[in-house]
């Protein structure tokens, strides 16, 4: 067994944005609930002894813990290579230099669309404006500063504009990351699904992007794998490279896998996260290949995808111990066609030039908004 | 020590300009990390171990050296290599590391 490369933190699930495509479970944790600041610093020092290199702290919006710079140096003390995701909100100048300050190595942005009203509505609230100012104030420091923007069927087709919206604000890298199908994404997928075309269109948009700002920008792309032949790799394998730590401290092979019925996690509260790489059965039941079912048994892909993801083959086809119903070799790759064809039929939202008020009012059943833990 | 930097590297597209003035550094959130024994370069997203060859041209991209400083030391360190090869090869060394963002130059 190889050792675990990067570590993801939910450090907190509370968070100022209500993003119609967060992957957060739909089930949320309460702050109530969340680790102490001692716990995470022994749980980074576990995880750098293990072998990490990367810690990615993410939530919710990390930012609203209180102790996030604590955090930061704390991790930064274990030589771990540290990412905050954020969405800014909570971060003004000062702030921002207390974290650089105490060691932060990047700082992911994200972004919900090139245009401000269309922008709020997909995030719920009035964040667009903020996330600019804090553009601005990230470049007067040496990390590095990725600005992220996650793409579907409501914003797909000005994506040319939002990559040149991206590109004024000068990053290194920048993620154009297709929703995945998970948690909020899924319950709106009728409304975020593009169609075949529009991706095709999008990937083409993101080469010629790619080619006009090498060496300057970074990008890269994450697609949507509904329309892909082949299952993604996901997490790289399961108990492979990643471990996840929710805000509880429950150590999870990824983000999603508490939908999976019957998976029991194991808390860094009780256990070393050494003990729970190699010994936690949430680890132990798709690690590997003797899980396998044909046709990834059998195939030569399985080294490559590892059969594709769990959670979406317990998603739609009622069993994560199947192959990836994404997979066209899959016998239930019917259940992907489907979905593409009757959710890509599904409402178009209004002008990407509306106002955000226009948009509430004249869309309020539209889609689910991330709800907020108690 | 055998002279082959771009072996110890996945393959990449590259277009950079380079000149025997520029001054090749770590791009910023870029920095060395692992152990003594296994050192890598840790950038956003990822790790890249730098062995052998990869490794000194590396350590001499300290923000304070000129390509043809550099250059040069690498051309006394390895002399058996002929000196067009040395020098093409860690140009293309480090302009697919420019265009990945981990090199500045």
């Amino acid at each position: 067994m190889q050792n675990p490369l990067a570590l993801i933190a939910e450090v907190t699930h509370r968070c100022p944005l209500h993003c119609v495509y967060c992957s957060n479970p739909l089930e949320l944790i309460a702050r109530t609930e969340e680790l102490a600041t001692g716990d995470w610093l022994r749980v980074f020092n576990e995880a750098a002894a293990l072998g990490v290199l990367h810690l990615h702290l993410t939530g919710g919006e990390p930012i609203t813990r209180p102790d996030i710079a604590e955090l930061i140096a704390g991790a930064r003390e274990s030589r771990l290579y540290t990412n905050l995701i954020t969405s800014g909100i909570g971060l003004n100048r000062e702030r921002l230099a207390q974290l650089v300050g105490a060691g932060l190595d990047h700082i992911q942005l994200s972004f919900q669309d090139s245009e401000e009203g269309h922008a709020n509505w997909i995030a719920g609230t009035r964040a667009h404006a903020h996330k600019l100012e804090l553009a601005e104030w990230i470049r007067e420091h040496r990390i590095a500063f990725t600005a992220n923007l996650v793409v579907h069927r409501q914003n797909i087709d000005h994506l040319d504009q939002m990559i040149a919206g991206l590109e004024a604000l000068q990053p290194d890298r920048m993620e154009i990351a297709h929703a995945q199908y998970y948690g909020w994404a899924l319950k709106n997928r009728s409304a975020l699904l593009p169609t075949r075309t529009q991706l095709d269109r999008a990937i083409t948009v993101v080469k010629a992007a790619e080619e006009r700002m090498r060496g300057r920008v970074r990008i890269d792309m994450v697609v949507p794998d509904y329309h892909a032949r082949f299952p993604k790799a996901c997490m790289g394998g399961w108990g492979r490279q990643l471990l996840l730590i929710d805000p509880s401290g429950d150590v999870l092979p990824c983000h999603a896998a508490t939908v999976i019925p019957g998976m029991t996690f194991d808390s860094v509260l009780e256990h070393s996260l050494d003990w729970i790489w190699q010994n936690s059965g949430a680890f132990q039941k798709f690690r590997g290949e003797d899980w396998m079912p044909e046709p990834c048994r059998s195939c030569d892909r399985r080294k490559e995808d590892f059969g594709g993801c769990r959670c979406q083959a317990f998603l739609l086809a009622g069993d994560a111990s199947l192959t990836d119903p994404v997979c066209e070799l899959s016998p239930l790759h019917h259940l992907i066609e489907d979905a593409v064809r009757e959710d890509t039929a599904g409402p178009r939202g209004e002008s990407s030039q509306a106002p955000f008020h226009v948009l509430q009012e004249k869309m309020a059943d539209f889609w689910s908004y991330r709800t907020d833990p108690k | 020590m055998h002279f082959s930097p771009i072996a110890t590297m996945r393959a990449g597209a590259t277009v950079a300009e380079l000149t025997e003035a520029s001054i090749p550094k770590l791009a910023a959130g870029c920095r060395w990390g692992g152990t003594t024994e296994n050192p890598v370069v840790l950038f956003p997203e990822g790790a890249i171990r730098v062995e052998g060859t990869g490794r000194v041209i590396l350590e001499l991209c300290d923000g304070k050296l000129a390509l043809a400083e550099i250059m040069q030391r690498l051309e006394a360190q390895f002399m058996l290599a002929p000196k067009d090869k040395i020098r093409a090869d860690v140009r293309m060394f480090l302009e697919r590391l420019h265009d990945k963002r981990i090199v500045d130059f």
